[in-house]
C-alpha cells in the first residue's frame, strides 16, 4: 500500500512540477547552453524547485520500475531485494541530481 | 492476449513508462556533465541538439503527454469513480494527449528544422 | 436470411481441442451446425458432442446462467455460452470460434484448472464473519447499504473476469477481481465483523494496489457487475480502516434500533 501510495502522490505531483518544466524550460524551444539557462537556475528558488522536481521523479520512476517487475511473477518473490536497489538507486540518483543542480553556480 | 481498451491503455502506459524511466536517467547524466563545468556541460549538450535528437524530443513529448493523461484519467476513475465512462475517458485522454503532441510538437519541428 | 426453406442455413463453428495426453499443441476442429433463432452457443456444443463428436469436452451445468460453468472464450471475449444466442456471435466469415478461458492450464478442450481461481477465493475469506453474540432481531440493512453493495452479492464465480485479467495474466500470486469482488461484499456488509483484517489482507500488493485498472473484468462479466469500482473503493478504505472499523462498531450497537427510514 505504501509503494502505491508513494507512487499516486508523487504522480500528483509531478502534474505540477513537469507541467512547469515544460513550458518554462522548453517552451518556446531554443539552443540550451550555460548561459541561457543560468540566469534562472541561478536563483534559489529555482533550485528548490528543481530538487523537489527531482524527488519526485525518482519516486515515480523506481516505484513504477517496482511495479513493473513485480507484476513478473517470476520476480515477484524478490521483493525485498527489489526495495533495497530502488532504495539505493533514489539515494545515489538524488545525490547526484542534486549536486548538479546546486552545480549551476553563476560564474563568478 | 484479451484485448481491450483498457489493455491498449496499459500496454501503451508500460512502454511510454520504462521509455520515461530510461530517459529520466540518461537526461540526468547528459545534464550531470555540468559538474565537470560550463564548457563540458555546453559540449555535451550540442551533442544533444541536432536536428535528430529535435525529433526524438516529439516522440518523447508524445511518451509524456499521453503517460500524463493516462494518469489523470486513472485519477479521476479512482477518486471520481466513473468506470461506466471507461471508453469514453481512455478516448478524451488520447484525444488529448494526440493534440498537446502536435501543439507542442510544431515549435519543435520549426525549431529543429531552422537550424 | 437468405434461407427459403430447403436448404438451411449452417454456421462453422471452430473449436479449440487440446488432449494433453496425445497433443503437442492446441488445434481448432471445425464443426457444420444449422443456425435456428433460438439456439445458443450451448446448444450448438452438445449438437456437436451429441451428433458429430462424442469427444468434445466442456462444462456445463444449470442452462440458465446462474451456475457458473461455461464461461469460454469466444471471438476474443469471455462470455457464459449457456446464454448467448449462436447468431449474436458470428463473424464475418460465417464462423464462432470457441477457445477456453484464456491464461488457465487447460484440463481438456475448453476445460481449463480454475484450482488457482479457487485458491484466491478461500484466501479472503468469502464468509460473513458474524458477533459473537445472537442479535434478538433481524439485522436490517438500509436501503443505501443495499445499494453501495453494487449488486456484488449476484455473481456467480464463472471465471470470466479472472481470466481476462491481465494481471492474472502475467502473475498468478494477484488475488484477482472475482476474489476482490466478494473481499468488497463482505467488508461492506454492515454485519460483518473483521473489516480492519479483511481490508489489511487485501489491501497489499498481492491484493488490491497489484490492479492496473485495465476494465477487462468489468468488460467479461456476464452478470454486469464492477469488479473494478469495488477494488477502487477498497483502496479508499484500506487507507483509512481503523476508522472504517470503529463505524462499524457503532453500526453493530445500533443494531436494535430502528434504522432511519429512507
Amino acid at each position: 500500500m505504501r509503494i502505491f501510495q508513494m507512487q499516486r502522490y508523487s504522480a500528483i505531483a509531478l502534474l505540477v512540477f513537469l507541467t512547469i518544466h515544460m513550458i518554462v524550460v522548453h517552451y518556446p524551444p531554443f539552443h540550451v547552453d550555460f548561459t541561457r539557462i543560468i540566469e534562472r537556475m541561478g536563483q534559489p528558488l529555482w533550485k528548490a524547485i528543481d530538487i523537489a522536481f527531482l524527488f519526485f521523479v525518482l519516486m515515480h520512476a523506481l516505484t513504477g520500475t517496482y511495479a513493473v517487475i513485480i507484476d513478473w511473477e517470476r520476480f515477484y518473490a524478490y521483493r525485498r531485494e527489489l526495495v533495497g536497489a530502488a532504495a539505493l538507486i533514489f539515494i545515489l540518483a538524488f545525490v547526484y541530481g542534486a549536486r548538479t543542480i546546486w552545480a549551476f553556480q553563476p560564474p563568478a | 492476449m484479451y484485448k481491450s481498451t483498457g489493455f491498449i491503455s496499459f500496454v501503451l502506459r508500460r512502454l511510454t513508462g520504462v521509455a520515461l524511466v530510461i530517459y529520466l536517467f540518461l537526461h540526468m547524466w547528459v545534464i550531470g556533465s555540468v559538474n565537470s563545468g560550463s564548457e563540458a556541460f555546453d559540449a555535451r549538450l550540442a551533442l544533444v541538439q541536432t536536428p535528430i535528437f529535435k525529433l526524438a524530443e516529439i516522440a518523447l513529448l508524445a511518451a509524456v503527454v499521453y503517460h500524463a493523461f493516462d494518469g489523470i484519467r486513472l485519477l479521476i476513475v479512482h477518486y471520481v469513480g466513473v468506470t461506466e465512462y471507461r471508453k469514453s475517458l481512455f478516448y478524451a485522454a488520447f484525444a488529448v494527449a494526440a493534440l498537446l503532441t502536435i501543439a507542442g510538437g510544431i515549435p519543435i519541428l520549426l525549431f529543429a528544422f531552422q537550424g | 436470411m437468405t434461407t427459403n426453406g430447403s436448404r438451411p442455413r449452417m454456421v462453422t463453428v471452430r473449436v479449440q481441442r487440446f488432449n494433453p495426453d496425445v497433443d503437442e499443441k492446441p488445434y481448432f476442429d471445425e464443426f457444420q451446425v444449422e443456425l435456428t433463432p433460438a439456439k445458443t452457443i450451448l446448444d450448438a456444443l452438445h449438437e456437436i458432442k451429441t451428433a458429430q463428436d462424442g469427444s468434445v469436452t466442456y462444462r456445463r451445468s444449470c442452462r440458465h446462467a446462474i451456475c457458473g460453468s461455461c464461461a469460454m472464450y469466444v471471438n476474443g471475449k469471455n462470455i457464459l455460452v449457456c446464454n448467448t444466442p449462436l447468431r449474436d456471435k458470428i463473424d464475418e466469415e460465417g464462423t464462432v470460434t470457441i477457445r477456453p478461458l484464456p491464461y488457465l492450464p487447460i484440463i481438456k478442450d475448453l476445460v481449463v484448472d480454475r484450482s488457482s481461481f479457487w485458491e484466491q477465493y478461500e484466501r479472503v475469506k468469502p464468509w460473513l464473519i458474524p458477533s459473537a453474540d445472537v442479535p434478538e432481531k433481524e439485522f436490517r440493512m438500509s436501503s443505501e447499504e443495499v445499494a453501495a453493495l453494487n449488486k456484488a452479492e449476484t455473481c456467480i464465480m464463472c471465471g470470466a473476469c479472472y481470466s481476462a485479467c491481465q494481471v492474472i495474466a502475467m502473475n498468478k500470486r494477484y488475488v484477482g477481481p472475482h476474489a476482490l469482488l466478494k473481499a468488497f461484499l463482505r467488508v461492506l456488509d454492515p454485519r460483518d465483523m473483521a473489516p480492519s483484517e479483511r481490508l489489511a489482507d487485501v489491501g497489499d500488493q498481492d491484493g488490491v494496489f497489484r490492479c492496473h485498472t485495465i476494465f477487462n473484468c468489468i468488460d467479461a462479466c456476464p452478470k454486469d457487475l464492477d469488479p473494478t469500482k469495488a477494488i477502487e473503493t477498497l483502496r479508499k478504505l484500506a487507507q483509512k480502516r481503523q476508522a472504517f472499523e470503529a463505524a462499524r462498531r457503532d453500526r453493530q450497537r445500533m443494531l436494535n434500533e430502528p434504522i432511519a427510514s429512507s
